[in-house]
């Protein structure tokens, strides 16, 4: 299992993949760093990386399905799914294996990003306990959609179309709030309950207030794992039915 | 080594393997035959363990594919139809890749890999990425990844489509090389290649079972139905009297008047031999011999026939 996390790991770094995507990542959490911090002088809001997460969590989410566009698609597309399906490896071990390795890949993302954090602690306070919380949730929300990615990629042949499917499920994740908003789903508030209970982004808030429920760690996890669950059984009821 | 026991496929409505039991016995290789379509693929991938079988069942030493697949597939080296090769990957690093998902142990990674380059003449691309390599080296890499690890069973899917002929001659050492120390299976839609390489063949069409025998009988049973076409000039009566006197022949299947006077007798034998026996008949009972050739149907028809005999039966079995 380790040969296959290690080779996952060196696709992603021994080719540009992992090193544009993180600058894509780096880029846009510059620009809403630059932006807080030029607002500032207009607003009486005090800068916060929680507050800067959470407003621009827009912008963060569509990373997640280009990190796990190819993760099934290339394999199978290049053939190389047969290998993986006929080696001793069992299918949980193969879906594993490649979720941990992008899962390291976000990892060297989140790493790279805590530039800004120390560098704003050197001139002025870093809320320390606030900002792990942020980015605690902001991982856990990164794992919960990585594995929705690898599920859509391991649904399609070509890494464009699981990419663009992702991004759309990951509007839709954005949506949920609004939708929430509505005057009908509020006004029913059954409905209105599931709909919140779904929205990650209302999840997000209370660990960028500091936060820590058990019930939002639960969440993620048990999303993240039913998803992976998916994923092994998908594959397998591809074997049996595949043409 | 290996029991395919009763293995039936469908896919949906369609059944792409009906109820093929065969065996391939240990140091052995079989060749696996049939046109395009006809399962070829789908049986070797159930018995690699990539495709579930509907029914039946596949051992692999010893070990049933199904339940106790980890075991099964330690034994054995696939190469597909497409090989599966990572383009942006060196070939050793995709032979090391490719040993650590096969559980070769750690201490034994690196011999397994030089052993396995060296084989196939592949010490000096080790640096080269494969997407740079030509086609017959990236099925020289394919079959590098299929020996890794030493498997007792190997299963080539079609290996040598797409390579130049002296590719394909190199290819078929390696193979027969292979033979001697591996079970091996061949797949293949050509007759020649097969016959070239194996000690006995399967041959299977739209999924079922044709035949199961060694290239020998396969050829016997080319040369009994040979056919001897004797054209002769002159009285046609007296002829046939003189062929039925002749001992060693099965009988005559069909005379051909040709309207110029000469006739010709399309005669079945025992054997080949009896030719000199029917010359001096003729002679000895006047009759001109304008022409004396024997019909002999290759491995290549015998293959036909029998792939033929099972599409009209299959056909009269709907009717």
């Amino acid at each position: 299992m380790f040969s296959l996390y290690k080779k996952e790991i060196q696709s992603f770094f021994y080719s540009p993949f992992a090193y544009v995507l993180s600058a894509l990542f780096m880029l846009i959490y510059g620009f809403a760093f630059v932006t807080r911090i030029a607002q500032m002088e207009t607003s009486v809001f005090q800068f916060s990386f929680p507050d800067m997460f959470y407003n621009h969590f827009f912008y963060f989410i569509f990373i997640i399905p280009l990190l796990t566009m190819r993760s099934f698609a290339d394999e199978r597309r290049g053939g190389t799914e047969v290998q993986l399906l006929t080696s001793p490896l069992t299918v949980p071990q193969i879906v594993l294996a490649k979720f941990f390795s992008i899962v390291t890949v976000f990892l060297f993302m989140l790493v790279l990003s805590l530039f800004f954090p120390i560098y704003i602690s050197q001139h002025g306070t870093v809320i320390w306990p606030s900002l792990i919380c942020s980015y605690l949730s902001f991982f856990l929300w990164g794992t919960a959609c990585i594995s929705i990615g690898m599920l859509l990629s391991s649904m399609q042949s070509s890494s464009i179309i699981a990419a663009i499917i992702g991004e759309i499920i990951m509007e839709g994740f954005l949506a949920l709030d609004q939708l929430a908003a509505t005057k009908w789903i509020e006004s029913n508030p059954k409905i209105n309950s599931v709909v919140t209970w779904f929205s990650m982004q209302r999840r997000f808030l209370f660990f960028a207030q500091g936060m820590f429920r058990l019930e939002d760690l639960v969440f993620f996890l048990s999303l993240t794992v039913m998803v992976l669950f998916w994923i092994i059984l998908h594959i397998e009821k591809r074997r049996r039915t595949q043409n | 080594m290996v029991e395919v026991k009763n293995l039936t496929k469908h896919y949906g409505h369609v059944t792409a393997v009906n109820d093929l039991s065969f065996e391939i016995r240990d140091n052995e290789i079989l060749g696996f035959l049939g046109p395009n379509g006809a399962g070829k693929s789908t049986t070797m991938n159930i018995i690699a363990g990539y495709l579930p079988s509907s029914e039946g069942t596949v051992t692999v030493c010893g070990h049933d594919i199904k339940e106790d697949a980890r075991a099964a597939k330690k034994c054995i080296g696939y190469l597909p139809e497409i090989p599966p090769l990572y383009p942006d990957m060196r070939v050793e690093e995709y032979l090391r890749y490719c040993a650590g998902i096969k559980g070769v142990k750690r201490a034994n990674i690196k011999k397994e890999i030089e052993r396995a380059m060296e084989r196939l003449q592949l010490t000096d691309m080790r640096r080269r990425l494969i997407a740079n390599l030509s086609k017959g080296y990236k099925q020289r890499v394919g079959l590098a990844q299929a020996i890794i690890g030493d498997p007792e069973l190997l299963i080539l899917d079609e290996p040598t489509v797409g390579l130049d002929p002296s590719q394909v001659s190199e290819l078929r050492n390696f193979i027969r090389e292979l033979g001697k120390d591996h079970s091996v299976i061949l797949s293949s839609h050509i007759l020649g290649e097969i016959s070239a390489v194996c000690n006995r063949v399967v041959i299977i069409n739209k999924g079922e079972l044709c035949a199961v025998d060694t290239i020998e009988n396969l050829e016997r049973k080319a040369t009994d139905a040979a056919v001897l076409n004797l054209t002769i000039e002159g009285d046609q009566l007296a002829a046939s009297f003189a062929i039925d006197g002749i001992s060693g022949i099965k009988e005559v299947k069909d005379i051909i008047d040709m309207g110029d006077g000469t006739f010709i007798f399309k005669i079945a034998l025992e054997d080949e031999k009896v030719r000199q026996t029917i010359m001096s008949a003729m002679v000895a009972n006047g009759i001109n011999v304008v022409e004396m050739s024997m019909d002999k149907p290759d491995l290549e028809k015998v293959f036909l026939d029998l792939t033929r005999k099972k599409r009209s039966r299959s056909k009269s079995d709907k009717k």
